[in-house]
């Protein structure tokens, strides 16, 4: 694959090299940034670094210097069969810096130094300082970007090299008994040097046996300079080249040895275990001319800047954000845990639907704020809060998004406090903190313009977070204060999760979602003939039994105002100072949150979602109809027995709220409807569903309908 | 020996009915754990074969903590063809494109000494890392793949560099146990087999061992097990050559 060019014209082809290409690793990068913030900080001068090059590598791997998190101890071990160089490393403070750098100063500066040492001659006792490298880095630790170039400087012959003799593989140049000796004394001169890799060294070869020295042995270990033989470890793999680390040896031995020598034999020593079985054999042997720099003086031209990827001369970048950036990790980490679960437990299980599911917390209490942590338990990332309360200091210990601080100065608003903890908890989240009320059946905003204005402000705003949600919560401390969220969220077709909490019970039910409004219309005529399922269907309670309250699909499930058969009004008016400071066993708005959240992903993953059929406590049983399991319309806790039930019921017709007359007026009357409900008393709107003359009916006779919710409506808490 | 009891564990036919039963305080049966002694013990023998066949391995000391770990670095060329390949280029290239262009009159190119077969292929560096966790009281495997620049693929890059073959099999227990954790001693974030269910394929490979007398090198035999799932070869002469410590 690698086609030698050939320079044109010349009789010779000449010798070409395979350049270094960088190779660091993620620890590098981790060091560095450790180093930059407690030990350089804003100290740009240069730092002495190590890298290591290996001659071991299958055929197809790049020729590479790799740093490691080791790097930066400079006197550290180098691994095992591996050759050393030593580096200087500039981490500028700014971009800026890195890009006016003098690359040319730096290349020459570091050129001049290796050419110092072959002057001196201290490159020929150690020859490890042959092989330098410049590393110049930029470290965004904002962003996380590393800029960088690398540059392994080489001393260049004006004219090239010239080849006399081709590339061979060892193994046509040698007899197997040659290259066996060689091995041999090879590994001997590297226990010799207390090393296991040995960068440069000379040998002598006869048919029988073969000989190496280290390169300081030059003029003892040399008797003929005719047939000289120089030993490079090369890291390159191409057959018909040597890699890097050759270029500065040439240099060394022109200058030093160039009047007395013509010819080289050059010896690219590749040294490889695979499978356990050791190999040579696939070492390339050549010859070149060498020339002569015995005379000179002033250090060569180098070269040595590495190619970016596009291979243009230009530095290279990388972002690390992933494996670095705290909050990328904390992301990350979230979405693999829930990936988990579906790669081992549930593998049908749907995350994106879950994660992806835009949620609105009403109420930002005890309930509210254990649901918003399962929320994000879940990995969903869109969560807004509303709430019109500031935060008191009975709250922290049963609200777990808040502390003590948050009480100071008459507390802070919980819509917003609670967002802000949200996203100190994973900074993932898309949260969203309305301080604002939620007007509310009996409870007057005729006041005034200005009460009037609010109100009609705080509807809109209620109707454009609802439209702009999936799913509702209804989180909030009162009865009456679902309502208004009820109405619109029927209205929108959006799918609402209602939990409420007594001393010692709660309820955590999902609303029948009504039928899309193009459907509706069919709903009533007589293709529905399945018995009562329809929401339009009258006299749903003046028929009872068991049959009715399974199967039914959920678009004729009821919802929170469903069993009743009072109006929502003022529910804490007419209370004691004990009632209206509602209070339950700590333990139960963890229970109750934790279930509205499951039972929306329950939801979720059914192929119907809302519309899915009502599981009961009598499906525990049967075949789930989701990987999660159940999909019920309610679950009523009795905290005292420790026990659940999954309870079904279906709309009412007359309901205060999910009713087809409310929605109906609602939808041509907008405020103005709302308006006369939160203005009048309970009669208006048990007048308009017909509330009024079903009492008259029934009189003082017995309500078969049992309500459900009656019990824990009393004490309907934060 | 180790092949024997784990190889009927590798497919699909050696699931489930094997909850796992470790309760906090409780523990089934000494014979699948590990001290951190013996662990070393055994590790020592493991890098003294590796050292012998030039397998890579090596011991990696955290000073302060008195604290070490095994290591393993391969490197892998990625095939220009598959489109993976263009993921993993596409990554490094993209904002130096006009760094470069501003850099590029400042230094000098050479092309004549230059080998110009450098478009290099696209490598993959698969790091490879034994740790003894005292919680779990076994040797737990992490591993980080990266690029060359040193950026870590994410575990859906690791997963499409998987053969499909065995891209099954990791979904299958007791390979489903992939998960993302900080390196306890690096800090850093690492992809590990999660320790949960080793006691699924030790403890055959163990009782077997026992009934016939031998005595087996705990790593030895449970990274020829774990390793394959992760592309990390483990040659057959580890088996043969590395002995139980004393």
């Amino acid at each position: 694959m690698a086609e030698l060019k050939k320079e044109e014209g010349a009789a010779d082809p000449k010798l070409q090299f395979a350049p270094f290409c960088s190779a660091l690793e993620a620890g590098f990068w981790h060091q560095l940034t450790q180093k930059k913030l407690n030990d350089y900080r804003l100290d740009e001068s240069p730092r002495n670094i190590k890298a290591y090059y290996c001659n071991g590598d299958p055929d197809g791997l790049p020729t590479r210097l790799t740093l490691e998190f080791s790097a930066f101890d400079a006197d550290g071990p180098t691994p095992a069969h591996c050759c050393p160089a030593s580096g200087t490393l500039y981490n500028t403070n700014t971009l800026e810096a890195f890009k006016s750098t003098d690359k040319k100063a730096l290349l020459d500066k570091a050129a001049n130094e290796i050419w110092d040492t072959i002057q001196s001659g201290a490159a020929v006792d150690d020859s490890s300082v042959l092989n330098r490298f410049i590393l110049l880095t930029f470290a965004d630790l904002k962003k996380y970007n590393f800029y960088y170039w690398f540059c392994f400087p080489a001393l260049c012959f004006v004219e090239g090299v010239q080849l006399v003799q081709e590339p061979l593989s060892l193994e046509k140049r040698f007899t197997a008994k040659q290259i066996s000796s060689l091995q041999m004394a090879y590994d001997n001169l590297c226990s010799l040097t207390g090393s296991t890799a040995v960068p440069h060294f000379l040998l002598k070869y006869t048919d029988e046996s073969v000989h190496v020295a280290p390169l300081k042995d030059f003029n003892s270990f040399v008797k003929d300079l005719k047939k000289i033989t120089v030993g490079v470890y090369d890291p390159c793999t191409l057959h018909q080249h040597p890699g890097w680390p050759l270029r500065n040896l040439l240099i060394l031995l022109a200058k030093k040895w160039g009047s007395q020598i013509d010819v080289v034999e050059i010896l690219c020593f590749r040294d490889r275990t695979l499978q356990g079985s050791r190999s040579i054999q696939h070492s390339i042997v050549f010859q070149v001319k060498l020339p002569d720099l015995s005379t000179c003086t002033v250090c060569p031209k180098s070269v040595g800047w590495e190619k970016n990827p596009k291979g243009a001369m230009g530095p290279r970048s990388v972002n690390l954000s992933e494996c670095m950036d705290p909050k990328r990790l904390a992301e990350s980490s979230v979405d693999l845990n829930l990936k988990l679960m579906r790669w081992r437990l549930v593998p049908s299980l749907d995350l994106d639907k879950v994660v992806s599911t835009r949620c609105l917390l009403l109420g930002a209490g005890t309930l509210g704020c254990n649901v918003a942590r399962t929320l994000m338990g879940w990995g969903v990332r869109h969560i807004t809060i509303v709430d019109n309360a500031k935060i008191s200091y009975s709250n922290p210990v049963r609200q777990p998004l808040y502390e003590f601080e948050d009480c100071l100065n008459g507390g802070k608003f919980k819509a917003l406090a609670s967002v802000d903890r949200l996203k100190k908890i994973f900074p993932g989240v898309n949260a969203e903190g309305y301080n604002m009320s939620i007007p509310m059946p009996g409870h007057p905003v005729n006041f005034s313009e200005t009460t009037m204005a609010q109100a009609r402000q705080d509807v809109e705003q209620l109707e454009k977070l609802i439209s702009e949600h999936d799913v509702v919560f209804l989180l909030m401390d009162t009865r009456e204060s679902r309502w208004l969220p009820t109405v619109i969220a029927a209205s929108k077709r959006k799918l609402i999760v209602n939990a409420a909490l007594g001393f010692d019970t709660f309820v955590v039910m999902r609303h029948g979602l009504k039928k899309p409004r193009e459907c509706r219309s069919e709903d009533s005529s007589p293709m529905s003939s399945s018995n009562s399922s329809s929401c339009s269907t009258p006299a749903v309670t003046t028929t009872t039994g068991a049959s009715l309250f399974s199967n039914i699909p959920g678009h004729s499930l009821g919802c929170y105002f469903c069993n009743d058969v009072v109006a929502p009004g003022d529910s804490t008016r007419d209370r004691t100072l004990d009632q209206q400071c509602t209070v339950s066993r700590p333990g139960l708005a963890m229970i109750a949150g934790a279930l509205a959240v499951e039972l929306m992903v329950s939801i979720l993953q059914h192929p119907e979602g809302g519309y899915a059929m009502a599981s009961s406590s009598d499906d525990r049983m049967n075949e789930p109809p989701t990987s999660l399991g159940l999909v019920p319309h309610q679950i009523r806790g009795f905290l005292s027995r420790f026990d659940n039930v999954l309870p079904a019921s279906l709309a009412f017709d007359k309901c205060t709220a999910c009713s087809l007359i409310v929605l109906d007026h609602y939808e041509r009357e907008g405020f103005q409807f709302l308006a006369n409900v939160f203005n009048s008393s309970h009669s208006f709107l048990e007048d308009l569903t017909g509330l009024t003359l079903l009492h008259q009916e029934t009189q003082a006779a017995e309500i078969v309908f049992v309500s459900f919710s009656s019990f824990c409506d009393a004490h309907d808490i934060l | 020996m180790a092949t024997a009891g784990a190889g009927p564990l590798i497919g699909p036919g050696a699931r489930k009915e094997r909850p796992f039963r470790w309760m906090a305080g409780e523990r089934p049966s000494a014979s699948c754990y590990l001290d951190e002694r013996t662990f070393r013990l055994c590790c020592q023998l493991f890098l003294q074969h590796s050292v012998t066949i030039q397998d890579g391995w090596s011991w990696e000391e955290i000073k302060v903590a008195d604290e070490g770990f095994m290591r393993k670095t391969v490197l892998i060329p990625v095939r220009s063809d598959t489109s993976h390949h263009q993921d993993v280029c596409s990554v490094h290239t993209g904002n130096t494109e006009s760094l470069t262009e501003e850099l590029q009159a400042d230094v000098e190119d050479e092309a004549a000494g230059v080998q110009s077969v450098c478009e290099s292929p696209v490598v993959l560096r698969y790091e490879y890392h034994v740790v003894y966790s005292s919680s779990y009281q076994i040797p737990v495997l992490y591993f980080r793949v990266s690029t060359l620049d040193g950026r870590s693929l994410s575990l859906e890059e690791v997963w499409s560099n998987v053969h499909p073959n065995y891209r099954q099999r990791l979904r299958q227990e007791p390979w489903d146990t992939l998960t993302q954790q900080e390196h306890p001693l690096l800090g850093q974030p690492f992809f590990m087999l999660h320790p949960c269910r080793t006691e699924e394929f030790m403890k055959p490979a163990l009782d077997l061992a026992q009934t016939q007398h031998k005595r087996l090198n705990y790593i030895v035999t449970w990274l020829s097990v774990v390793g394959p799932v992760v592309g990390l070869d483990v040659p057959l002469s580890y088996i043969t050559a590395v002995s139980a410590p004393d």
